[in-house]
């Protein structure tokens, strides 16, 4: 566990899926579902993860600043990577009955700034889209037909800056209509709303999997690429010249590996001159399809 | 399916927002303030939105008719553009659109009147001057026509101007909406092309060519004037085999009256499109190829340009008269 606990640890781990949840009530279902264990409960927030699952989840506490400074502290602490969905689960009060219908929240409202945001990619065919009004206090008269919660605008304001929008869900459970007071919610009745939707949130999490796969490939440097660099002497912008590149040679060239041994004693502009010798050499057969 | 519509408050009882509403009555329907709040959010990801993007119904209050950039290659004393919708149903590998918005959502402009208003006044300036209006630049003008019906009501417009032209830009064989009405003198179908295998390969989700050409074919035979739009050129290695064969595919048996006019352009960005478009699509070959910037535009070089140019200019002059073939470069 201690090994674990070092931030440096996680560099290379990759966690698909970031959970920021308010109440450990929330929470309980999703680190059981996921086998998550925790990491530190020392630090500002409580933080659980599972390298083998791909799952790391924080409790934030109740409030929308709460909300964001969790995601953020998250996200440094474990170094999460820019191809990871983040979602924001938990209960929220709503106009209709019944109590337990699960939510995507497709318009988020914050009531006290005004400002809005549309998290995510939609997912209608799993779970019916509603708009949710993010408030700094419970409601309790549901007058508009929409969702209330106390976090998800926070968690919206922050978080698409982290992977993006369409990598951003909020997803919620409704535990208190104005036929049943919030008055009336327990913490076991928490954990049982969110127990009875878990085989919703799995097949929510097989879909938005798929987008998280396509943006790793997208986004991930191959490690040959990783290697190479380490022997010589890149500055920032070389880096990315030669990143870029080095996408085009292999482009060309897929089944070529960059040596490091073939550029011994050559300086980063030499290497990018020779890739780029090579792609222009290539370039006149060159099969665009 | 449109699984998600996003709807300006002010034009909830606009009578394109309520056929469309009896059009998708399953959808999701989402009240907004104005377009931008959700069109032009930061940290959208294009890609996988266009994966399922959602439709927004807006109005449009200004700039509705534009004139055409320098370099638009047709011949009337002035051109126009105007644009209904923001994107596009298909997924072209080398579109401009993928660089130019940062959101993949279709943006449809409900209140078509304020376009007809506004080209009504631009055909009053230029009174007795011929003119055409492009349709088709930022969208494709009939892929969305089904729940638009954009065309019919543009139509209706521009048969009472017979003395304007109307082109529609497009990749799409919905073209009912034509076959079932008296063909227009003054509308030119415009259809972009590429040969087969090229499109196969870039024109995701786009209908392939034969498609296209037996639409193409079809409304030649009921009367529309053609136009064929070859733009952006795909240089790759056998693209002279691919070109001459795609001519004569399309060409041989198109009654040549019925052909209006005959485009190319070669590929081309904007420094910063071009970036973000290889971004997306880091693994398309399109974008491994050593493409020269000039002037901020990203392109082939002047040497393949040139060599595309002459070329196709001396096969598609094979077919039709010079006057009727333009050379786009924008």
């Amino acid at each position: 566990m201690s090994e674990f606990k070092d931030p440096k640890n996680f560099a290379k781990t990759q966690f698909n899926f970031c959970w920021v949840i308010a109440l450990r009530a929330e929470a309980i279902p999703i680190i059981e579902a996921f086998k998550m264990k925790i990491l530190d409960n020392q630090s500002l927030f409580p933080i659980y993860a599972n390298e083998t699952t791909g799952h790391a989840l924080i409790i934030s506490g109740i409030g929308s600043i709460k909300s964001a400074a969790a995601a953020t502290f998250l996200k440094n602490y474990l170094q999460i990577k820019n191809y990871t969905a983040w979602i924001n689960l938990g209960i929220a009060g709503f106009s209709r009955d019944p109590i337990g219908d699960i939510y995507q929240a497709v318009k988020v409202v914050s009531k006290e700034s005004g400002a809005v945001f549309f998290p995510g990619l939609r997912l209608s065919k799993l779970l019916p889209a509603e708009t949710l009004v993010t408030v700094s206090k419970p409601e309790s008269k549901y007058n508009e037909p929409v969702l209330y919660d106390m976090e998800a605008a926070g968690f919206c304001e922050l978080v698409p800056s982290f992977s993006c929008n369409e990598l951003t869900y909020v997803i919620k459970i409704v535990s208190d209509t104005a036929n049943s007071s919030s008055t009336l919610i327990t913490k076991n009745l928490v954990r049982d709303l969110i127990e009875k939707q878990l085989s919703k949130i799995s097949a929510v999490l097989g879909q938005i999997e798929i987008l998280v796969q396509e943006e790793k490939r997208r986004l991930s440097l191959p490690d040959e690429v990783e290697d190479f660099e380490k022997n010589f002497r890149f500055t920032e912008t070389s880096k990315h010249q030669f990143r870029e590149i080095y996408r085009k040679w292999k482009i060309m060239f897929p089944t070529k590996r960059l040596d490091p041994s073939e550029f011994l004693n050559s300086q980063p502009k030499d290497i990018i001159l020779q890739l780029e010798k090579e792609i222009l050499i290539n370039a006149e057969n060159w099969n665009a399809l | 399916m449109i699984e998600t519509i996003f709807f300006e408050e002010q034009i909830s009882n606009h009578p394109t927002t309520e056929r469309i509403r009896k059009a998708l009555p399953r959808s999701t329907w989402v009240p907004i303030e104005r377009y931008q709040e959700l069109f032009n959010k930061r940290h959208q990801n294009f890609k996988l939105q266009k994966k399922n993007p959602a439709l927004i119904l807006a109005k449009k209050h200004e700039n509705f008719v534009l004139p055409v950039p320098s370099g638009f290659g047709m011949d009337s004393h002035k051109n126009f553009y105007f644009s209904h919708m923001y994107n596009c149903l298909y997924d072209c590998k080398y579109c401009f659109l993928q660089g130019l918005y940062s959101s993949a959502n279709f943006v449809l402009f409900v209140n078509y009147e304020d376009f007809f208003h506004s080209i009504s006044e631009k055909i009053a300036e230029y009174k007795g001057k011929s003119l055409t209006f492009f349709s088709g630049y930022d969208c494709d003008s009939l892929a969305f026509d089904k729940l638009s019906g954009f065309a019919d009501h543009a139509l209706t417009f521009f048969e009472t101007f017979p003395n304007v032209e109307l082109e529609l830009r497009t990749k799409s064989i919905a073209i009912n909406s034509l076959l079932q009405r008296k063909p227009l003198d003054n509308c030119i179908v415009a259809f972009s092309l590429s040969p087969s295998e090229i499109a196969k390969s870039m024109d995701s989700k786009a209908p392939n060519i034969n498609r296209r050409i037996n639409a193409i074919k079809q409304l030649a035979e009921t009367g529309w004037k053609i136009g064929l739009r070859f733009d952006p050129l795909i240089y790759t290695s056998n693209w002279k085999n691919l070109y001459s064969s795609l001519f004569e595919e399309i060409l041989n048996g198109l009654n040549p009256s019925m052909l209006h006019s005959i485009s190319y352009g070669p590929l081309r960005f904007p420094k910063k499109m071009y970036k973000k478009a290889a971004s997306l699509h880091p693994e398309q070959k399109l974008f491994a190829f050593p493409m020269e910037e000039t002037k901020g535009i990203v392109s082939y070089g002047k040497k393949i340009e040139t060599e595309m140019h002459d070329f196709l200019k001396s096969e598609l002059n094979k077919y039709t008269s010079e006057n009727k073939i333009f050379q786009c470069t924008i």
